[in-house]
C-alpha cells in the first residue's frame, strides 16, 4: 500500500507540478467542450432565428378568406400570390431555386364542400431540398391540421375529417443529394484533415526536439525557412492522402448508410466539381498543416504538442458542425476570409452546386496567405534557440 | 585562411525560477561564457578543457550556430556566425552527444540525406560513403536501422554523417564517450588523420589523457572564462613536477578558492 501511494504521489505530482500539463490535461477538456457546445448551440439558435425571420412566399389558388384569416390569427403572415394569375412553369422553377416556398391549391368548391360536410382537398407543392420551403411546409401543414379541427368544432360542433391534404415534391434531385452531402461532409472532411495532420505533426517536429534530432538538422547549411516549408509540405501530403482515403470511403459508404433515408448518388459531381473540391481541400490542409507545425515546434514534447493542437481541433470540428444544420453556404463574403470556416462554407457551396467564383478565389488565396504566415512563424521558431532547445 | 577564431564571446542565459532554485541563486541571468577568445589553426587539434558547467558546450554550440552570441563573434575561416551562419554551417563538421540520429532510418539513408542537405552531388556522395563506411566498419550495418545499432556503431555513424561534406573545421564534443577501448581508439586515430590532412580540429573532452596524447594546444575554461590557452608543452612547463591532470585540478581549485567555494 505504501508503495502504491508513493507511486501515486509521484505520478500525481508529475502532472500537477507542470502548469502546462494542468492546463492541457485538466482545464482544457472542459473549456473545449464548452466552446464546442456553445458553437453548436449558437449555430442551431442562429438557424432557428433565420427560419423564424424568413417571410414565406406562397402561391395560392382558391384560398378561402377564412383560411387566410386563420393563418393571420396564428401570427403567420406570408406573402401571398395568386397562382391562377401566374406563369405556372415559372413558379415551379422558383420553387426549385428556393425563391418561392410553396404552392397551395384548394379545391374550387372548397367552401361549399365544407358547408355541405363533403370531404374536400388541398394540394401542396414544395421543395424539401430548400430549408425555407421545408420549414414553411411543416409550419403550414400544422396550421392546416389546426384549421381542420377548428372547422369541425366551430361549424359542426364536432371534429370530423374536413378535407384531405396531399403534397407533391418539386425538387432538383441532384441538389437534394448535394445538400445531404453538404450537411455531413464538411465536418467529416475537416476532421479527417485535422486528424491526418495531428497524427504525424507532433512527431515530425516536437518529436524531433524531444529526441534531439532537430539539432542535427539545424546545423546543416539548410535555411530555416526551407526546413519549415519542407516540414509543412510533408505534413500536407500525408494529411491529404489520409483525408483523400477517408473522403473516398465516406463518399462510397454514405449512400449505403443513408439508404433508408432516400437516394444519394455520388456520381452527381463532374470533374470540375471534384477539381474545385480538391483545390479547397489542398488549401485547407495547408492551413491545418501550418498550424499543427507551428504548435508542434512551440511544444517541448509530442505530448504537449498534441494537447496544444486539441483545442484547435475541437474548434474546427465545431465550425464543421455549425453548418450541418443549414446545409447552405454563407453568402457573406467576409466569411471566406476566415481560415477553415471559409473552407467549410466553400465545400458546402461546391457540394450544393452553389459555388461563387469570388468566394473560391478569396478562400484559396487567403489560405495561401495564412500558410505563408505560419511558415514565417515556424521559421522564426526554428531560429529561436529558446524554443528549440528549451528543457 | 582556415583558422577558427572565437573573439570576445559572451553568452548569457535567462534563468527560470526553477533554474534559480537549482543554481541556488536570486540572479535572473547566468553568464555562461564571458569574453572568451581563442584561435584554432589548420593542421592542429585544439583541446577544450573545463569542469562541468564551465561553458565549453555553450562555446561549441555558438560555433555551430545553434545559439547566437550576445557579444563578440566567431569566425570560421572568413565567415561570421552572426552575419553568415549558413556559410559557417557548410564549413564545420560538428559532433556532440546533443545531436542524435533518427532511430527509424538506416546509416545508408541518413548519410545520403545529410549529404544532399549539404548540396553534394550523387556520385561524390556514393564515393565518400563507401570510404567512410569501409573505414569505420559500417558497411555490414548500413541497412540496419539506427535504433538497432550498438552505441559504438551509432557514434561511428554520427561521425561519418558529421563529415559528409568534408569540412575544413571539425568540432567534436566528447567523441569517445560511451565507446569501448577499440572504438575509442579508432576515433582518436581518425582525429589525428584529419589533423594530418590539414583540418582545423577542436576537441572537447573530460579525458585528460586524450588531450595529452592528441592535442597540440589546449584551452582551459573555468566559469565561462579562458584561464589558460597554450601548447601542451608550455602548459606542462608551468609545473614540471605535475602532469596535465594535476595542473588542470590546481587551476580549478585556484578558481574555486577565489570564489570562496572551497
Amino acid at each position: 500500500m505504501k508503495n502504491i501511494l508513493t507511486i501515486f504521489r509521484k505520478e500525481f505530482y508529475r502532472v500537477i507540478s507542470d502548469r502546462r500539463l494542468v492546463f492541457t490535461a485538466i482545464l482544457l477538456p472542459g473549456l473545449a467542450i464548452y466552446i464546442m457546445y456553445s458553437f453548436i448551440g449558437s449555430a442551431i439558435g442562429g438557424e432557428l432565428e433565420d427560419i423564424t425571420q424568413h417571410k414565406m412566399i406562397i402561391y395560392t389558388e382558391n384560398m378561402p378568406t377564412d383560411f387566410q384569416n386563420f393563418l393571420y390569427a396564428q401570427t403567420v403572415n406570408p406573402e401571398f400570390h395568386d397562382y391562377a394569375l401566374a406563369d405556372h412553369d415559372e413558379v415551379e422553377q422558383q420553387i426549385l431555386t428556393g425563391e418561392v416556398d410553396m404552392i397551395i391549391i384548394f379545391s374550387s368548391t372548397f367552401e361549399q364542400d365544407i358547408e355541405n360536410q363533403i370531404v374536400s382537398d388541398i394540394m401542396i407543392y414544395y421543395n424539401p431540398g430548400e430549408k425555407y420551403s421545408e420549414s414553411s411546409y411543416h409550419q403550414i401543414t400544422n396550421i392546416i391540421s389546426l384549421y381542420s379541427d377548428n372547422i369541425g368544432i366551430e361549424r359542426h360542433g364536432d371534429t370530423y375529417y374536413a378535407f384531405t391534404l396531399e403534397s407533391e415534391i418539386i425538387m432538383d434531385s441532384e441538389k437534394a443529394s448535394g445538400q445531404q452531402f453538404a450537411m455531413l461532409l464538411p465536418m467529416l472532411i475537416i476532421m479527417f484533415l485535422f486528424s491526418g495532420a495531428m497524427s504525424i505533426g507532433p512527431d515530425s517536429i516536437a518529436g524531433e526536439k524531444e529526441r534531439g534530432t532537430i539539432a542535427t538538422l539545424l546545423i546543416t547549411p539548410v535555411k530555416r525557412s526551407e526546413i519549415a516549408i519542407g516540414k509543412v509540405l510533408s505534413l500536407t501530403t500525408i494529411s491529404m492522402l489520409s483525408a483523400t482515403s477517408s473522403f473516398i470511403g465516406i463518399m462510397f459508404s454514405l449512400p449505403k448508410l443513408m439508404a433508408s433515408g432516400g437516394q444519394l448518388d455520388i456520381f452527381i459531381y463532374d470533374a470540375w466539381d471534384i477539381i474545385m473540391l480538391f483545390s479547397v481541400l489542398l488549401a485547407t490542409v495547408l492551413v491545418i498543416a501550418g498550424l499543427v507545425a507551428v504548435l508542434s515546434a512551440y511544444a517541448k514534447s509530442i505530448k504537449e504538442a498534441s494537447m496544444l493542437i486539441l483545442p484547435f481541433y475541437f474548434v474546427s470540428m465545431a465550425l464543421g458542425i455549425s453548418t450541418m444544420f443549414s446545409g447552405e453556404a454563407s453568402t457573406n463574403l467576409w466569411v471566406y476570409f476566415l481560415p477553415i470556416y471559409s473552407s467549410v462554407n466553400l465545400i458546402i457551396a461546391i457540394l450544393t452546386f452553389d459555388i461563387s467564383v469570388t468566394a473560391f478565389f478569396i478562400t484559396v488565396s487567403t489560405s495561401l496567405i495564412y500558410v505563408a504566415i505560419f511558415v514565417y512563424i515556424l521559421t522564426r521558431l526554428f531560429q529561436s534557440e529558446k524554443i528549440m532547445f528549451q528543457k | 585562411m582556415n583558422t577558427l577564431e572565437v573573439r570576445n564571446l559572451k553568452k548569457t542565459f535567462k534563468l527560470s525560477k526553477k533554474q534559480q532554485k537549482i543554481e541556488k541563486t536570486n540572479q535572473k541571468l547566468k553568464i555562461a561564457v564571458n569574453d572568451l577568445s581563442f584561435t584554432a589553426y589548420p593542421g592542429e587539434i585544439f583541446g577544450l578543457l573545463g569542469p562541468n558547467g564551465a561553458g565549453k558546450t555553450t562555446c561549441l554550440r555558438a560555433i555551430s550556430t545553434l545559439i547566437k552570441p550576445d557579444k563578440g563573434d566567431i569566425f570560421v575561416g572568413d565567415s561570421s556566425v552572426i552575419n553568415d551562419p549558413v556559410s559557417v554551417r557548410s564549413k564545420i563538421g560538428f559532433l556532440t552527444s546533443e545531436l542524435k540520429l533518427e532511430d527509424h532510418f538506416t546509416p545508408n539513408y541518413l548519410y545520403t540525406y545529410f549529404s544532399k542537405l549539404h548540396g553534394i552531388e550523387d556520385n561524390i556522395i556514393e564515393e565518400r560513403k563507401d570510404g567512410f563506411f569501409k573505414k569505420f566498419g559500417i558497411n555490414e550495418f548500413k541497412e540496419v536501422k539506427v535504433g538497432d545499432l550498438s552505441t559504438g556503431m551509432k557514434q561511428k555513424v554520427s561521425i561519418a554523417i558529421s563529415l559528409v561534406h568534408n569540412p575544413d573545421f571539425i568540432i567534436f564534443d566528447e567523441p569517445t564517450n560511451g565507446l569501448d577501448v577499440l572504438t575509442a581508439r579508432s576515433v582518436m586515430d581518425y582525429l589525428v588523420e584529419l589533423k594530418e590532412n590539414g583540418k582545423t580540429v577542436i576537441l572537447s573532452t573530460h579525458i585528460l589523457s586524450v588531450v595529452d596524447k592528441l592535442c597540440d594546444r589546449v584551452g582551459i575554461i573555468i566559469n565561462g572564462k579562458m584561464k589558460l590557452c597554450d601548447t601542451i608543452e608550455n602548459v606542462l612547463k608551468r609545473d614540471e613536477n605535475s602532469d596535465l591532470e594535476e595542473i588542470f585540478f590546481n587551476l580549478v581549485k585556484e578558481e574555486k578558492l577565489q570564489e570562496g567555494v572551497l
